[in-house]
């Protein structure tokens, strides 16, 4: 045991904590029990500090309005300062519904991220394909561009887009030549779809690219043997053999549209369902109108936050193998 | 690589007529090269006419004045740009001229007076780039080499960490909106007597909003860095750390010796990557506080692209140049160390 190897007059002649320390610098089993400590105390601290925020969010909800504005957070035997539900005030998970239409707005979440996932997924697939299985020139400068383009700020595309999704014409730029008028596009999921397709492409390509790069050559070969062409060997062996691969990009490129908030929230003019004003709307529709509400804001949060709980803890190795595989690529 | 069999479908198709045959025979006798760009047509569009286009166009718009009045839009050359950074145009912006109230101190710096909007958002994007990325570096290196440990319930620990990551940009403003709400916030109390934040009007205030933005930040994001730090550590070869036993090496030294040298390149990525998305800061501003009380780059553009669009175009321009700039590190980087 740890106090074996000394003498016990040393031991007399420390304190407790010097005791203490003395042991944890000689002993290894003292260390590893020390260090076990830590590890656990590190790992309360980040499960604590990383969940706290939905407490207090279901504190609120849970909480009936008027004493939230009362303010009185000191538990009710200690009289300590905690947070903590007063009541169980659940009838406002369904006044959420009743004060704005918040329902439709999730809808549209979902409708604007299946719509772009297809898309993002569709031409991800080609461009994985020709990145990840086909040697020419130029390959090199094209990933490159890809790259590039995906790291600049939304912010730097809005006023172009806005224009033209106002059904301003389209002007070449620094010629001055007229292309086309496009027709008026806010207001629309198209005003949506199009910016957020460009801008979850690249992590899609690079993504599919390395997972159809893995498929060995005889497989494909084979295929071809059998008269299939090559974007039938595409979608009958290559994208089947990927399937991980392609669902981790579908689930990424799902959560980064459910959860993009500049697009969303501009190019709907108001924040009304039927301007196809997504999460961001409603969420924010309380804010902004219902000022008060806090109860409301915290259930209303607490509802839009359940369909990306529920996708982290069913495909948790698909985000963390396709954010990792994602990042790292190049 | 696989040879490409030119004539292989061409055999069976010939038989057949039609559109579509016509169409498939046209793509099997296509060559590679051929075949790789028309696959990446859909690509190109697509990037061209939602990213090309408008950054290029952006550019055009910031040399010009009054492209949204009742006259003709007029070249001016680079005068929004000149303008912006004079604070001349100050006026051109909503809400307060001011971000830092002490513009008689911040006049020592020869470049950056904190009293006009452009330098007020650049102190702003900048201030939050460096200490939020510098945080999360930190906890998420924490993060993951708490995750690299074999425990039991690690997968729970792990989804409890990336959970933050995978909420909506809104939801987690209004997380922190309500944490701090002056009528909600029972941090707000404990605190501004600490003298960190604001008593009363806290989301208000341009210092306590940026720091509430700063933490809800971080809080998020710490997730990102550490998966990415975590892909670095469990890459490093385990033998490494027998040997350094047997060695006699302490765990502080393994540390030392091993992990962290081993790991610093995906650290430097993982910053890298967090520092360019960290400057695109806008949602989380908008739904925790406002664009007028912590102005950032992108925050600026939205303010004040239904008004002045040159002016917006220039600050937008140049957010997407720092940033540029930025990349063309990383590309550098990774071009030296041989792509």
């Amino acid at each position: 045991m740890a106090t074996q190897t000394e003498s016990p007059t040393d031991d007399a002649n420390r304190s407790p904590l010097q005791a203490w320390t003395h042991g944890v610098i000689t002993d290894q089993e003292k260390q590893d029990r020390l260090y076990k400590a830590l590890f656990y105390v590190a790992a309360v601290f980040f499960l604590v500090t990383t969940l706290f925020p939905f407490y207090w969010l279901l504190v609120l909800a849970l909480t009936p309005n008027s004493s939230i504005l009362a303010g009185d957070w000191s538990l009710p035997v200690i009289g300590l300062e905690f947070p903590h539900p007063q009541g169980f005030n659940v009838v406002a998970f369904v006044e959420v519904f009743q004060q704005v239409p918040f329902h439709l707005y999730v809808f549209n979440s979902f409708v604007l991220a299946v719509t772009t996932t297809i898309i993002v997924i569709a031409i991800a697939s080609l461009a994985g394909y020709v990145f990840g299985r086909l040697e020419f020139p130029g390959r090199g400068p094209l990933l490159l561009g890809i790259l590039v383009i995906s790291y600049f700020p939304p912010a730097a595309f809005l006023i172009p887009l806005f224009d033209a999704f106002l059904g301003n014409a389209v002007v070449i730029p620094f010629l001055g030549i007229e292309v086309f008028e496009p027709p008026r596009l806010v207001n629309t999921p198209g005003a949506m779809i199009m910016p957020f397709s460009a801008l979850f492409l690249p992590l899609s390509i690079f993504i599919l690219m390395t997972f159809y790069g893995q498929i060995p050559d005889g497989l494909e070969d084979a295929a071809r043997v059998e008269g299939t062409t090559r974007l039938g060997a595409l979608v009958r062996v290559i994208i089947p053999l990927s399937a991980p691969g392609v669902a981790t990009a579908a689930v990424l490129t799902f959560i980064a549209v459910y959860n993009e908030y500049f697009f969303s929230e501009i190019m709907a003019l108001e924040n009304v369902p039927q301007n196809w004003s997504p999460l961001v709307g409603g969420i924010l529709s309380y804010q902004t109108q219902y000022t008060t509400d806090f109860n409301l804001m915290a259930a209303a949060s607490i509802v839009g936050v359940l369909p990306m709980l529920i996708l982290v803890v069913v495909a948790q190795e698909k985000i963390v193998s396709g954010l990792t595989a994602g990042a790292l690529k190049e | 690589m696989s040879t490409e069999g030119q004539t292989k479908g061409t055999d069976s198709a010939a038989r057949k007529s039609g559109p579509l045959v016509a169409i498939t025979r046209w793509l099997e006798n296509l060559g590679e090269t051929a075949f790789a760009y028309l696959l990446l047509t859909p690509v190109f569009i697509l990037l061209g006419s939602i990213a090309l286009y408008p950054l290029l166009r952006t550019l055009e718009l910031s040399l010009y004045i009054n492209v949204l009045g009742a006259g003709d839009p007029e070249f001016v050359g680079f005068q929004n740009y000149v303008e912006m950074f004079t604070g001349a145009r100050d006026s051109d912006f909503p809400g307060s001229t001011t971000f830092l109230p002490a513009a008689e101190t911040s006049s020592s710096f020869p470049f950056v007076h904190i009293d006009g909007w452009l330098r007020s958002a650049l102190v702003v994007t900048l201030l939050f780039t460096f200490v939020s990325v510098f945080f999360e570096t930190i906890i998420g290196f924490g993060q993951a080499l708490l995750l690299d440990q074999e425990f039991r319930g690690r997968r729970w620990l792990r989804t409890a960490i990336i959970i933050p990551w995978a909420i909506p940009i809104v939801i987690q403003g209004m997380m922190f909106y309500l944490m701090f709400h002056p009528s909600t916030g029972f941090l707000t109390p404990y605190l501004s007597s600490i003298g960190l934040v604001a008593p009363t009007n806290t989301l208000n205030d341009p210092w306590s909003a940026t720091l509430i933005v700063i933490v809800a930040d971080i809080w998020k994001t710490s997730a990102f860095m550490a998966l990415l730090i975590l892909a670095g550590l469990q890459s490093i070869d385990r033998n490494l750390y027998d040997v350094a036993r047997v060695a006699g090496a302490t765990r502080w030294q393994q540390f030392k010796m091993i992990t962290f040298p081993l790991v610093l390149p995906a650290v430097g990525i993982a910053v890298l990557f967090r520092t360019i998305d960290a400057m695109r800061i806008y949602g989380l501003i908008d739904s925790v506080s406002s664009c007028t009380v912590v102005p950032s780059l992108s925050c600026m553009v939205v303010e004040t692209f239904n008004t002045s669009r040159g002016l917006s175009s220039a600050v937008a321009f140049v957010t997407a140049g720092i940033i540029g700039l930025i990349v063309t590190v990383v590309i550098y980087q990774q071009y030296r160390e041989g792509i």
